[in-house]
């Protein structure tokens, strides 16, 4: 089992990484149990489809199937309510306000944005894919991606700021 | 209006510029963050992505996730080395194998740099040598060049002249005899330094027949002997003691092929 899923993670397309794909689940869900289970049903699925020499051609297509696993596993968990969040611009303290983040901290937050923004979101800050790769990935044209990515960023700061208030610089 | 929209996809490239520089492929992203490079906008956007991607990654595997990767996709980190590579058992085996097969290689030939026609029938002669006691050769007390004569007449065997270095010497005894393969083979006792003088057939081309010469003196060594080798007339002639190339040098007028 374990040589099949080396051998998936080596087909050509070089983002078929599959510690960065359980860090995605993770973002998508904010669960690592739930994280888990997803990454494990899509790899024991494309073991399946390996052995049966069926592996699908398009590159990141784990990345695909288990970002749509993640969102049906989420659509039976309790969704957040459709409320405004505040939003601020970017501050120079903002790095140092994410020093006090933990992971799974940022993966609550990811995993409550509504989708598609939940995935380019997740997506994106895996730092494994360039725009193109994540417009194809998540089904969005470039003006939706911005968006979505510039209003996360803004929220998660008015967040950060509601968090971990930093002293601001006059 | 056309500079509107461009402003605007601009704007929105830069809105999903990547964390790393390294993943500035698309020409059009690269020019949009080479504009923006120096707005401080810009600056804190990308500072607050390499942060959160920063967080992204110390996310945890949990080991029984860790366990459907293998080793090297678990090592984001963990690039290939030198040393790895060198710890590595097969690639150390192969190495070793490698050394040795150069080394014996390199003796081999350095082995056959000194070899010539005869060079391996001159070293059983010398094993022969050691191990021969004088009362197996017929006494005969005379100079060494005076034997040419009675290889002749008595056994048949043309051109066993001993060289002119040696046949002053005197003689306690001598012998023919076939060797391994029935070439004739003389055998000559001198009392000087207790040196032995052996006559043979040199080596011939085993198609053409022709005889495989090789000029001037050349040395064989054989479990403590040391044998001076040279051709002439189809018959080679080896003088042969116990000991090194120094203590024959001296009986050679002018030693060659060393």
């Amino acid at each position: 089992m374990r040589r099949i899923f080396s051998g998936i993670s080596r087909v050509p397309d070089r983002k078929q990484n599959l510690p960065q794909l359980y860090r995605f689940c993770f973002l998508m869900l904010g669960d690592p149990r739930k994280a888990q289970e997803v990454f494990h049903t899509t790899l024991h699925e494309a073991a399946l489809r390996a052995a049966q020499g069926e592996l699908p051609k398009e590159p990141f297509w784990l990345f695909r199937d288990a970002r749509w696993r993640c969102l049906e596993a989420s659509k039976t968990d309790l969704q957040p309510e459709a409320i405004e969040l505040d939003e601020h611009d970017l501050t120079p303290e903002a790095a140092s306000q994410i020093e006090h983040l933990q992971p799974t901290q940022l993966a609550i937050w990811i995993s409550n944005a509504p989708d598609p923004q939940r995935s380019a979101l997740a997506l994106f800050y895996l730092g494994e894919f360039d725009y193109r790769e994540i417009l194809d990935l998540a089904e969005l044209k470039l003006s939706a991606l911005s968006r979505y990515l510039s209003q996360g960023r803004r929220q998660l700061q008015a967040w950060l700021d509601a968090k971990h208030p930093e002293p601001r610089q006059v | 209006m056309k500079k509107l929209a461009l402003l605007r996809r601009r704007r929105a490239l830069l809105n999903c510029a990547p964390i790393s520089r390294d993943q500035l492929f698309d020409r059009s992203m690269r020019s949009a963050v080479s504009r923006a490079a120096g707005s401080i906008e810009f600056v804190n956007q990308q500072n607050f992505d390499r942060a959160l991607a920063e967080l992204v990654r110390l996310i945890p595997i949990p080991p029984e996730t860790a366990e459907w990767f293998s080793e090297k996709d678990l090592g984001v980190g963990s690039k290939w080395t030198w040393k790895k590579m060198v710890r590595n058992p097969a690639v150390l085996a192969i190495s070793i194998a490698v050394v040795v097969i150069a080394g014996v290689s390199v003796f081999d030939v350095l082995g056959r740099l000194n070899d010539f026609s005869g060079s391996a029938t001159a070293r059983k002669l010398l094993t022969v040598a050691a191990s021969t006691r004088a009362v197996v050769l017929d006494p005969v007390n005379t100079e060494a060049g005076t034997l040419s004569d009675l290889f002749f007449m008595k056994h048949g065997l043309e051109h066993y002249d001993v060289p002119a270095e040696f046949a002053d010497f005197q003689t306690i005894g001598c012998r023919v005899f076939d060797d391994e393969e029935s070439r004739r083979v003389a055998q000559i006792w001198l009392a000087e330094n207790r040196m032995q003088l052996f006559l043979f057939p040199a080596e011939r081309d085993p198609k053409t027949g022709a005889v495989l010469r090789f000029p001037g003196w050349r040395y064989v060594h054989q479990e403590g002997w040391v044998g001076a080798v040279t051709e002439h007339s189809g018959v080679c002639f080896m003088a042969a003691l116990r000991g090194q190339e120094k203590d024959l040098e001296p009986y050679i007028s002018k030693p060659t092929g060393k």
